[in-house]
């Protein structure tokens, strides 16, 4: 199947004098002999929640990682808002505005879980490389203590993060993400593990992110995803197949195809 | 149980203070002089040096063998350039101003050390330092125009405090006990820092550390810095205590006396490298009594091995393990 077509309207509407906060242009990704993404073009419009669907091995998290940086793209080219990525490194490109969680939890084990909100914090601060000890009114401690609050970890400040639950692991990470004040935040798998009492409180935090922020998800859940999403691109063997909001996914036939296995 | 290991350090640091004095006091005048310096003194000397590589493992996850290399290049750098040592290679400056040039050579050599193997780990960064290691000694025991080859350079002693030579068995073991002390507080302090916790942050996940915006080869590349900083310390003060430096005391069995030190002590703190370093001294001095002389390797291989099977993080981790066993306190 060739490209999907845009079919909602609001992107045609005036829109596209807007530049997009992320914007992807025939970006392909191969290891080897394995194409894992292939020729993904599509934009992202600042403020719009995006949930990327898709079965396993779709190249989902590969295409995130070409647009992380983690690993750039073999061909193609990344726009955050208007402002070429496709060659920077991982911390420029968090510098330049991306935050992301993945899908499993990368977390600083041996520290506390307001060490980890402050590491991610300073990440972002030109004093990132310091010898000296953060003084007591130090605003990123400060700010580490409000995204703790924020993801409702403020009880277990002190804590050491191998100690932590999954669910809070996964508050954790998203708190680590909203660290540097991303204008683009891409969540992997937010809700992979979670206890059906923790997906609702999930669902919550992400509805409460502020509208400034523009979200893209990857997510199997469609409880989560759809609620969640603005738009919904839909990806198979590394293509993107569909992409329209998610009233129009549930009954779309390749949808169904993919995640029902049948040809209708 | 912060007040308490608060109170653990400072107890230990007044046992440390006052060992002098006690030794005096239950012992004959020539054998406390004989432990204060050759024992307790030469501890906490290679205590500071298995601190560096302690430093580097605790908190960077990295097992560098370079650390030892690194405090003979102090070592060399103040034999070549202090007054006084023979034979004369450079010659002409006091203590005062070979000493802190011995530290920074070592400190520029820990952050070649960090840059050369800034992209490896775990076995790999074994190797690349050993190999380091090895170039220099090699290097320095075939060079005799600036390192007097297999002889090494002799005279190195250390210049007059107080109006006491610093071979004096009580001025040293304070200056070597003061300098350990001062240099512990100092990773204490750095390891809190925003610094220190990236570096933590890198053992655990260099990966994500990258992605939050933190140039991950720079903090290796500083942490080998201050490592080689804290063994250029340790290495000044040991080519005092020997009077000298020559190139086995940079070859492959002081590199692995270094990590011996430290695994025994345990790797879970620095204080660890200095309980290291106490015990491994006492059997390197006491092997003769205790077996023979010669036996020394079967001896400190056997303790080794003890410790290890007992105890893999180490002495510093038996008082944990005991309490666990006997189910007094939490993990």
């Amino acid at each position: 199947m060739g490209r999907a077509p845009l079919v909602f309207e609001w992107i045609r509407v005036g829109k596209n004098r807007v530049v997009p906060a992320i914007s992807l242009a025939g970006v392909s990704r191969r290891f080897g002999a394995l194409q894992a993404v292939r020729d993904v073009t599509f934009d992202v419009q600042p403020g719009e929640r995006r949930a990327v669907l898709g079965p396993n091995g779709a190249g989902k998290t590969t295409l995130f990682n070409t647009i992380c940086g983690d690993f750039p793209p073999t061909a193609g080219s990344i726009r955050l808002f208007g402002t070429d990525i496709t060659h920077l490194k991982p911390h420029e490109r968090t510098r330049l505005g991306i935050g992301r969680t993945y899908q499993t939890s990368l977390l600083f084990n041996g520290l506390s879980v307001l060490d980890n909100l402050f590491v991610a914090v300073r990440g972002l601060r030109p004093n990132r490389f310091s010898f000296l000890r953060p003084s007591r009114g130090d605003d990123g401690m400060a700010k580490a203590r409000e995204l703790a609050e924020r993801m409702r970890l403020s009880h277990l400040l002190d804590a050491e993060v191998v100690n932590l639950s999954h669910g809070q692991r996964r508050q954790l990470e998203v708190g680590m993400a909203m660290a540097g004040d991303p204008r683009v935040l891409m969540l992997d798998e937010p809700a992979a593990g979670l206890s059906p009492g923790d997906r609702p409180e999930l669902l919550k935090l992400l509805r409460e992110l502020p509208r400034t922020l523009t979200l893209i998800l990857i997510e199997h859940d469609m409880d989560i995803a759809l609620p969640a999403a603005d738009i919904v691109t839909v990806m198979k063997d590394g293509e993107v197949v569909v992409q329209a909001p998610p009233d129009r996914i549930e009954d779309d036939p390749v949808v169904q195809a993919i995640y029902l296995g049948g040809g209708h | 149980m912060r007040d308490r290991l608060l109170l653990l350090s400072l107890l230990g640091l007044g046992l440390m203070a006052a060992a002098p004095f006690l030794l005096q006091a239950m012992l004959p005048a020539n054998q406390a002089q004989f432990w204060t310096a050759n024992v307790l003194g030469r501890a906490a000397v290679f205590g500071i040096i298995a601190m560096s590589l302690t430093f580097l493992a605790t908190y960077g996850g990295f097992i560098s063998l370079a650390q030892m290399m690194i405090a003979g290049v102090a070592g060399y750098a103040v034999a070549v350039f202090v007054e006084g040592a023979v034979p004369r290679i450079v010659g002409g400056l006091g203590y005062g101003l070979a000493i802190p040039l011995g530290v920074l050579a070592a400190t520029v050599m820990g952050l070649i050390v960090g840059a050369v193997s800034v992209r490896t780990r775990d076995i790999y960064l074994l190797m690349i330092t050993l190999a380091l290691s090895m170039g220099v000694f090699r290097f320095v025991e075939t060079n005799i125009a600036w390192f007097n080859g297999y002889e090494g350079i002799r005279n190195v002693v250390g210049p007059e405090l107080f109006g006491l030579g610093f071979r004096d068995p009580w001025l040293f073991y304070y200056v070597a006990l003061g300098t350990a002390v001062l240099l512990l507080a100092g990773v204490l302090y750095l390891v809190r820092s925003p610094f220190g916790l990236v570096l933590q942050g890198i053992r655990d996940n260099p990966r994500r550390v990258a992605a939050l915006g933190y140039n991950v080869a720079l903090h290796r590349i500083a942490a080998f810095g201050v490592a080689g900083f804290i063994a250029g310390c340790g290495g000044v003060l040991a080519t005092i205590y020997n009077i000298g430096i020559s190139p086995g005391t940079i070859g492959l069995g002081a590199t692995v006396n270094v990590l011996i030190m430290s695994v025994i002590g345990g790797l879970g703190h620095p204080v660890g490298a200095f309980l290291g370093s106490l015990i491994f001294t006492i059997f390197d001095t006491f092997a003769a009594n205790l077996y023979d002389r010669d036996r020394f390797n079967t001896l400190i291989g056997a303790v080794f091995l003890i410790i290890v099977l007992v105890s893999p993080d180490g002495v510093i981790g038996i008082g944990a393990r005991l309490r666990r066993l006997l189910g007094g306190s939490k993990p």
